[in-house]
């Protein structure tokens, strides 16, 4: 690692410090994130720990999971990254000023702890990935707008001519998710001064728009966002150029048109009328040629610098997420199909399908965004532990490795249970009969996600000691009048 | 810098929020809505603090620099 | 390419502007026929809004969190059929705002689970489930019992639903607290309660205080069984 060098002609001071501010919510709310996973998974496997009271089972706390992963884990990363990438690619110090930054990353800690806070005191709109209530989401809704603002008015003030891809890829994300949000979130509350609300829509109208929005929050939120963060730090950790700006082109517009059709597949052989059904499906199976377009692109920026990957375990995390997202977004395609989501629905293969997204992709490119810039942020010359860093990721992957490959067994002996008939044609299996046969799997499953939040506490502790050792501290060398090192906050200068 | 207008209509925004939390502790028909109300208030509180003091952290910085200059 | 990408690539507002047409064509053509087409919930007899104490016991379905453990959607699938009962039909949920239809099953589907078993089977298995059912990994919702229905609300709750949609009349909103209170007491007179909600089920509360398991536990006795299957058949079910 080496301090950013920046050219005499257009002295930028950047925007670093609320930037530094998302990267240490990242990992705390991915360590929370995690831990809470390791209790839910942990209370599937041994019911006794859901402690009989209301606000520690399960019922109640998935939800705290699954939106501290999502969108205090996923989207205190993609904010942070996104105000670092759109900074340096538009060479534009960040429009709104130091006021309206800070109100963004605030702002959206205050709508985590709230919405986290009310699933546990007993609150919730009843819509996956969209729980958070009324309030709460109108006041997301508000930090969102400003994000906006922060992000557009950046690349509106860039003094660089071409948008970067980074940013075509976390604009859509930007604007997408606020359509999503507004569309699906609509609910009359009971009150103005109550905390509950009716969903505007019902049934299957209703089922309909909650999987437009629920697949899309993942295509956009989790996808393209992140293809948004994996395109500037490959890249720069690489040293290598974008292997193809025409393959960038078609996959972009190709992935943004065709993800918003997908969400009829979490709705096979309901109640949803076949000809979306059909559409969702079809969709989704195309979907898989421009999301390969982007594992493509990324790997392929590793041309010429393969060696890399034996040196830098940061850039080790984003390479391997991006073959985790190829293989997620072919199984995607898989299970979209009637005839395998026959099988697949309900059961835990879906949520092996998840977590190999969310831990192998969303989590490892961003562990390989933060390896990147932790020293870069606070002027240290390089992480404290090269080697730790290693441990992380081999840890994790085993972590992975587990969870995926148990859930996967789980789920399809659930399907295969449910629809085993014995010789005389009768239902071979009772429900709970199968409850019992996965039990070991959870056992499994649980053992993944602790391996996956032990690589995380390790990276935890490696980066406050990469912030904090006197191993890592830049040499002074009279480089003490320089106006940009303060910006990248090096003691003393 | 242009910081200074930015901050004040950051200012007044989070204010008004705050008053508005004040209204929903006042009006709360159920525990969560309460809680809302009052973190939503104390958290503008802090933030308009927090805009007060780099505000007058960067004025009384741009002082002690402008003094330096002056001496030397 | 009759465009150069140039265009979007220097003009952050066509960006944004071509973005935003893009991700709109796919929800419009999939989301708005779903409203207009007219067959998409199906007509048929017996549908009918939730009674004001089933209407409490789904929100609180709800804010456990149910749904994210038990799927409310039996679909067109032989053993499915089979397990649980007639595949679910739209018209079915039609009045659930929002809807439940789930996407996991780590306990049964329960989109027909109403009349299967008793009403007192429901209070012991959501006290302690493993008491029943010694296998299951259900949580303990013995709190439920123990807790106070809060009535207050009844009237606005359904003021809101009718809003959005579901057809409460003036008398059923008039008189919600007293069907909420008939439905919890084996005791009371349940005639008006039943012209006004058929098939209701009332359940074996103590008479003076109505908990959130009697609101449960009545609404998941009526899951599925306002639509009688024998008065219809698939042709008519049909689009």
């Amino acid at each position: 690692m080496y301090p950013v060098v920046y050219p005499v002609v257009y002295p930028v001071v950047y925007n670093d410090a609320v930037v530094k501010k998302f990267v240490i919510a990242t990992m705390f709310w991915g360590v929370v994130a995690f831990l809470v996973g390791v209790y839910i998974a942990a209370e599937l496997a041994w019911p006794s720990l859901n402690l009989g009271l209301s606000f520690t089972n399960f019922g109640r706390l998935r939800q705290v999971h699954t939106s501290a992963a999502i969108f205090a884990f996923g989207g205190s990363a993609l904010l942070g990254t996104s105000m670092y990438i759109v900074q340096r690619t538009c060479r534009a110090r960040l429009f709104g000023g130091e006021a309206l930054a800070n109100f963004v990353f605030w702002g959206y800690q205050f709508f985590i702890v709230m919405a986290a806070l009310s699933y546990v005191m007993g609150f919730s709109q009843g819509k996956e990935y969209a729980e958070p209530e009324w309030h709460i989401d109108l006041w997301l809704t508000i930090v969102w707008v400003c994000y906006l603002l922060i992000f557009l008015g950046t690349i509106l003030k860039r003094t660089e001519p071409h948008i970067y891809v980074a940013n075509w890829f976390l604009l859509a994300f930007i604007v997408t998710i606020a359509v999503l949000h507004i569309v699906n979130n609509a609910a009359i509350p009971i009150s103005i001064y109550a905390a509950d609300s009716y969903s505007a829509y019902s049934g299957v109208q209703d089922a309909l728009v909650q999987w437009w929005y629920g697949h899309n929050a993942v295509g956009f939120f989790l996808t393209a966002g992140f293809l948004g963060m994996m395109y500037y730090f490959i890249p720069k950790a690489a040293g290598r150029p974008v292997y193809s700006y025409r393959l960038s082109i078609v996959h972009f517009w190709t992935l943004v048109f065709m993800y918003i059709w997908a969400g009829p597949h979490h709705l096979h052989w309901t109640a949803l009328p076949d000809w979306t059904q059909t559409l969702g499906m079809a969709f989704s199976i195309m979907l898989w040629m421009p999301s390969w377009g982007g594992m493509i692109n990324g790997i392929m920026t590793l041309s010429g610098a393969w060696d890399k990957l034996r040196t830098d375990p940061g850039l080790r995390f984003s390479v391997t997420a991006v073959g985790f997202y190829g293989m997620a977004t072919f199984e995607g395609p898989v299970m979209s199909v009637r005839e395998v989501n026959a099988l697949s629905h309900y059961t835990d293969w879906g949520i092996g399908h998840v977590h190999s997204g969310a831990l192998g992709w969303v989590a490892f490119i961003t562990f390989g965004a933060m390896y990147y810039l932790v020293p870069v942020l606070w002027g240290r010359k390089a992480l404290y532990s090269v080697r730790l860093a290693s441990w992380h990721y081999w840890i994790a992957t085993m972590g992975i490795v587990l969870y995926i490959v148990s859930m996967w067994v789980a789920g399809i002996m659930e399907g295969l249970m449910w629809r085993a008939y014995d010789k005389f044609g009768f239902l071979q299996y009772s429900f709970v009969e199968s409850v019992v046969a996965v039990h070991p799997f959870m056992v499994i499953r649980l053992l993944g996600g602790v391996l996956f939040l032990i690589g995380a506490l390790i990276a935890v502790y490696n980066m406050i000691r990469t912030v904090t050792s006197p191993t890592t501290a830049l040499p002074r060398r009279g480089l003490v009048a320089s106006p940009v090192l303060p910006a990248l906050g090096v003691a003393g200068a | 810098m242009e910081s200074n207008v930015g901050d004040f209509i950051v200012g007044l925004m989070m204010a008004v929020f705050g008053l508005i939390g004040l209204f929903l502790v006042a009006g709360a028909a159920d525990a969560e809505m309460y809680v809302f109300g009052l973190a939503l208030s104390g958290f503008a509180v802090c933030f308009n603090f927090g805009l007060l003091k780099s505000h007058y952290d960067r004025h009384d910085e741009a002082r002690a620099a402008a003094r330096v200059r002056s001496h030397v | 390419m009759f465009i150069r990408h140039e265009f979007f690539e220097k003009n952050a507002i066509f960006l944004l502007i071509g973005t935003l047409v893009t991700v709109a064509i796919g929800g419009i053509v999939e989301i708005v026929p779903l409203f207009t087409i007219e067959t998409t919930v199906e007509h048929v007899e017996g549908m009918r809004p939730y009674s004001p104490l089933e209407l409490r016991g789904r929100d609180i379905y709800v804010r456990e969190g149910c749904y994210v453990c038990h799927s409310q959607q039996i679909r067109t699938l032989r053993d499915e059929v089979e397990r649980y009962g007639h595949y679910s039909i739209a018209a079915e949920s039609m009045y659930d705002h929002p809807f439940q239809w789930g996407s996991k099953r780590i306990g049964p589907d329960l989109a027909r689970v109403g009349g299967k078993y008793s009403s007192d089977w429901h209070y012991a298995h959501l006290t302690n489930a493993q008491a029943v059912v010694p296998e299951s990994l259900m949580p303990h919702y013995a709190f439920l019992a123990e807790t106070p229905l809060d009535t207050d609300d009844i009237q606005a709750r359904m003021r809101a639903l009718r809003i959005v949609g579901v057809p409460y009349t003036d008398a059923e909103i008039a008189n919600a607290k007293a069907d909420l209170a008939a439905q919890a007491d084996p005791g009371a007179d349940s005639t008006k309660l039943l012209a006004r909600y058929p098939k209701a089920n009332v359940v074996p509360g103590d008479g003076h205080t109505v908990t959130e398991a009697d609101a449960l536990v009545a609404y998941l006795q009526m899951l599925g069984t306002l639509v009688n299957f024998a008065d219809t058949n698939t042709e008519r079910l049909q689009q």
